[in-house]
Parts: structure tokens; C-alpha cells; sequence
């Protein structure tokens, strides 16, 4: 029963997705307060308070709507529609096989062959593929491309997953919103603004914006590779052949890069776009293909 | 002290029953509901079948036996009231289409038709299906009898009266390869 198959690693996805959490909310405090006392002065409270409600906000929101601005980050529309048949159906079907409810659907306008899956459980769980993979693949290999997505969904894979794009993601963004700031405008802010402690705090402001794009890549790397092992196989155990999946993966070998956001790109079936050594999301292709040959 | 410990090693022991139990339960119900997800195939099945002979009448107005044979498998399943008659009706049905599909080959005009290019397309599409909900039942099956045949399920399951359950088999009449007569 898949159930009791995958529950190691739902297990463990839980509770990376539960410290996820609350490590980027820690941040995003730190972040705050620090941003605080570098502006300091009258400004202080204003910015604590407003910055609490916001990281609070912003972890909540990020959970309950991730799967929502995964979609909407790559403009994926609704794959309803007669002429997306074939692809509900193999969707069904695979709902069928591996006793998930059926996701909800979305086709993303790419002509690379690529998909992947976000939400923060199986209930809400959404599918995407780019219009590449439906032209270029056959309903088999498609079909190995689908098994793969459900198998993250099972695994609870797309809840830490997408957790990192979205939370973590957007740490990026504000420090590098704030490093600009500091560049740009004045900070006279009083003379009580230039005292040691003030600079001392923005120093530690401005270390934490630097690092904080770090803390993104590495997190990056912490959606291990042994997910996506793990996804090619369970795929397997849906469709009872790996043949499918594998010649798709052999398509994507032909893949160029894809113009997407560094947050979401780690969610893909094949990385789309080249990355440096260090920060490798997927593993290689060539890999992949040997290991589902050997099954 | 020891009367703590005596607790404690009860308590664990009647944790266990429970957990067992529940387990048992729990697995049961799914293979009656993955059963039931079959049944829903192969009513989407049955379903469609009067459209499709409709669009294919005009055109195969000569090949009455096919299309008797159709019509039975279908009255077949519509009126199975068990699991055992469900799933032999429906793989009677299925043999029954494919023989209709393979017929169909040498109708050209019929196979430019809309309509039953789209039955053909969604009948086929049922057919993953029931082969998909057959073998997630199957794997509840499964599950459920290595849970009553390992210890320590095996001592729970005689206690709670849950008893092996039957797989799905394909009937070898489903296995072998349609006649296709002209």
C-alpha cells in the first residue's frame, strides 16, 4: 500500500517542512529587527511591529498559497478543454493507481519539455506541463513524466519543496531590496542613528542581505537529489514500467534553457536552466536514465 | 513500583490490540473502496456503449454478431450484482469492444467520423482505468494479506475475524486475442 511505502519519507518531509518554517521565519525577524535598529530612532518600533505582522503574514500566507504563486510565477493556465483529454485522463488514471485525489491541472506556454508539482498536501495539490512536454512527448512517456510528479505529491516532496521556493525565495528578494536601499538613499536619520550602535547593527543588517541569497542556494541544495531518485521510481511503481519515463528523459536531454525564477526552478522535472557545480537541484539526466534502466 | 510497571506493560500490550485493529480496519476499507473505484469504470464503461453502437450501426449494418455479442456483455454488467459477475461481465465487454475496433479497421468512412473517433478515444481511456483501479486494488489486496499472514498481524487478524481476501484474476477468456471474423 503506498501509503505505508512512502511513510518514511512523508515522515521526513513533514518535520524538514515544519523546521523549514520556522528557520525562515527566525530569519525574516532577524532580518527585521536589524533592519530596525541600523534605521534606528523613531523609526524603531514601527518597523519591528510592522515587520513582525509581516514575516507572520508572509510564512502563513507562503503556506496556504504556495501552490498559487508557483503557478502563477511561469503564467500557467488551467489545462480544462477538449484538447486537454489525453492529459486528464492519463491523470486519472494514474489518481487511480496510486489512490491520491486527481490534481488540479495546469499547462505553463514553453516549447522545452519539462512539468512539476507544488501544494502543501495531496488534497491540494496542483500539476503543471509545459506545452513542450505535450507536443513533444508520446502518451507513454508523458505518462512516465506524470508518474513522477504524483510520486512528489505522495511523498509530500511538493509541501517542502515549494515551501523553499516561496519562503525562501522571497528572503532573497527583500535583502537584496534592502542592500539597494542602503546604496541609494541617505541615511542621516539623526544624529542618535549615528552612533556605534547603529552602524554596528547596520553592519549586521548588511552582512545578513549578503548571506541571505546563501542561505537560499544552499537550502536549494538541501531538496536533495535523493528526491528526485526517489520520485523516478515510485513513478515506476505507478505505471509498472519504466520505459516511459526513461525516453522522456532522453527527449529532455535535448532540452535549451528555460527562462524561469531561480525560486521555482528547483521544482522542475529537469533543471531548466545550467547551474553552477555546487548549487546542482537535479541530478545528472544521464544518471537518472541508468538507474531507471537497471529496474 | 512494580504495579507501574505492570500498567505500563499492559497499557502497551492493549495499545497494540487497538493499533491492529485499526490498521485491519483501515485497510479493509480501502480495498472496498479501490473495488468500488472499478465499479465506476466499468459503469463509465457500460454507459457509453449505446452511443457507440448507435454511431457505429449505420455503418456495420452486416455485422450483426458483433454487435449482439456487445449488447449482451453490456446487459451482463449492467445486471452483475456481485463482484465475481461484475468483473467477468466486464471483461467480456472489453473483449467485445476490442472486437468492434478491429472491425472497425476496414470501414474507412466510419473511422473518419467524429463520433466514434471520440467513443473510441474515451473507451480507451476507460480501459487504462480499469486497469489502473484493478491494480491499486490488488496492491490494497496485498498489503492486507501480508499484514494477516506476518507476525504479529497473523495472531490479530484470527482474533478479529479478518480473513484473506482474493485477488483480482483476468479470466483467461479476457487474456486471449479477439476473434475477428468477416
Amino acid at each position: 500500500m503506498n501509503r505505508i511505502s512512502f511513510h518514511e519519507e512523508i515522515k521526513r518531509n513533514k518535520r524538514q517542512s515544519f523546521f523549514l518554517i520556522t528557520l525562515v521565519l527566525i530569519v525574516l525577524l532577524a532580518l527585521v529587527y536589524t533592519i530596525g535598529f541600523a534605521l534606528g530612532g523613531d523609526y524603531f518600533f514601527f518597523i519591528i511591529i510592522f515587520g513582525t505582522i509581516f514575516s507572520l503574514a508572509y510564512v502563513v500566507g507562503g503556506y496556504y498559497k504556495s501552490a498559487d504563486l508557483a503557478i502563477a510565477s511561469v503564467k500557467a493556465k488551467r489545462a480544462t478543454g477538449p484538447e486537454y483529454r489525453e492529459y486528464n485522463n492519463i491523470v486519472e488514471g494514474l489518481a487511480l493507481a496510486s489512490g491520491l485525489p486527481k490534481p488540479k491541472l495546469y499547462v505553463m506556454d514553453n516549447p522545452q519539455i519539462n512539468a512539476f508539482a507544488s501544494g502543501r498536501d495531496p488534497q491540494n495539490a496542483v500539476v503543471c506541463v509545459t506545452t513542450g512536454a505535450l507536443a513533444k512527448l508520446s502518451k507513454h512517456e508523458l505518462e512516465g513524466v506524470l508518474s513522477h510528479e504524483l510520486s512528489h505529491i505522495a511523498n509530500y516532496d511538493i509541501r517542502f519543496m515549494t515551501l523553499t521556493a516561496v519562503l525562501v525565495g522571497m528572503i532573497s528578494i527583500i535583502a537584496q531590496m534592502f542592500l539597494r536601499s542602503l546604496f541609494w538613499s541617505s541615511l542621516g536619520g539623526g544624529g542618535d542613528s549615528r552612533d556605534k550602535n547603529g552602524v554596528i547593527f547596520m553592519i549586521i543588517g548588511i552582512v545578513l542581505a549578503i548571506l541571505a541569497p546563501i542561505i537560499v542556494a544552499l537550502v536549494q541544495l538541501a531538496i536533495s537529489r535523493k528526491r528526485e531518485y526517489a520520485a523516478d521510481s515510485s513513478a515506476v511503481k505507478f505505471t509498472r514500467s519504466p520505459t516511459g519515463l526513461i525516453n522522456a528523459l532522453k527527449k529532455i536531454q535535448d532540452n535549451k534553457p528555460m527562462k524561469v525564477s531561480g525560486a521555482v526552478a528547483p521544482l522542475f522535472l529537469a533543471k531548466p536552466q545550467r547551474e553552477k557545480e555546487w548549487f546542482q537541484t537535479h541530478p545528472p539526466l544521464s544518471k537518472r536514465i541508468a538507474r531507471l534502466e537497471k529496474m | 513500583m512494580a504495579t507501574w510497571i505492570i500498567i505500563a506493560i499492559l497499557a502497551v500490550i492493549a495499545l497494540t490490540f487497538f493499533i491492529y485493529y485499526n490498521r485491519f480496519v483501515r485497510l479493509s476499507h480501502q480495498v472496498d473502496n479501490s473495488l468500488a473505484q472499478i465499479n465506476v469504470q466499468l459503469k463509465k464503461r457500460a454507459d457509453l456503449v449505446p452511443n457507440l453502437l448507435n454511431s457505429v450501426k449505420g455503418y456495420m449494418k452486416h455485422e450483426r454478431k458483433i454487435i449482439t455479442e456487445v449488447t449482451e456483455a453490456r446487459k451482463e454488467l449492467v445486471n452483475a450484482r456481485n463482484v465475481e459477475k461484475k468483473m467477468k461481465a466486464g471483461n467480456k465487454l472489453q473483449s467485445a469492444l476490442k472486437s468492434i475496433f478491429a472491425i472497425a479497421e476496414n470501414y474507412p468512412d466510419l473511422k473518419a467520423n467524429e463520433t466514434f473517433l471520440h467513443l473510441q478515444q474515451e473507451l480507451s481511456a476507460i480501459e487504462d482505468k480499469v486497469a489502473y483501479a484493478r491494480q491499486y486494488y490488488n496492491d490494497g489486496i496485498m498489503s492486507y494479506n501480508v499484514m494477516t499472514h506476518t507476525i504479529p498481524g497473523k495472531w490479530f487478524a484470527g482474533m478479529y475475524g479478518f480473513k484473506k481476501k482474493e485477488y483480482l484474476q483476468i479470466p483467461e477468456e479476457a487474456k486471449a486475442v479477439p476473434k475477428v471474423e468477416f
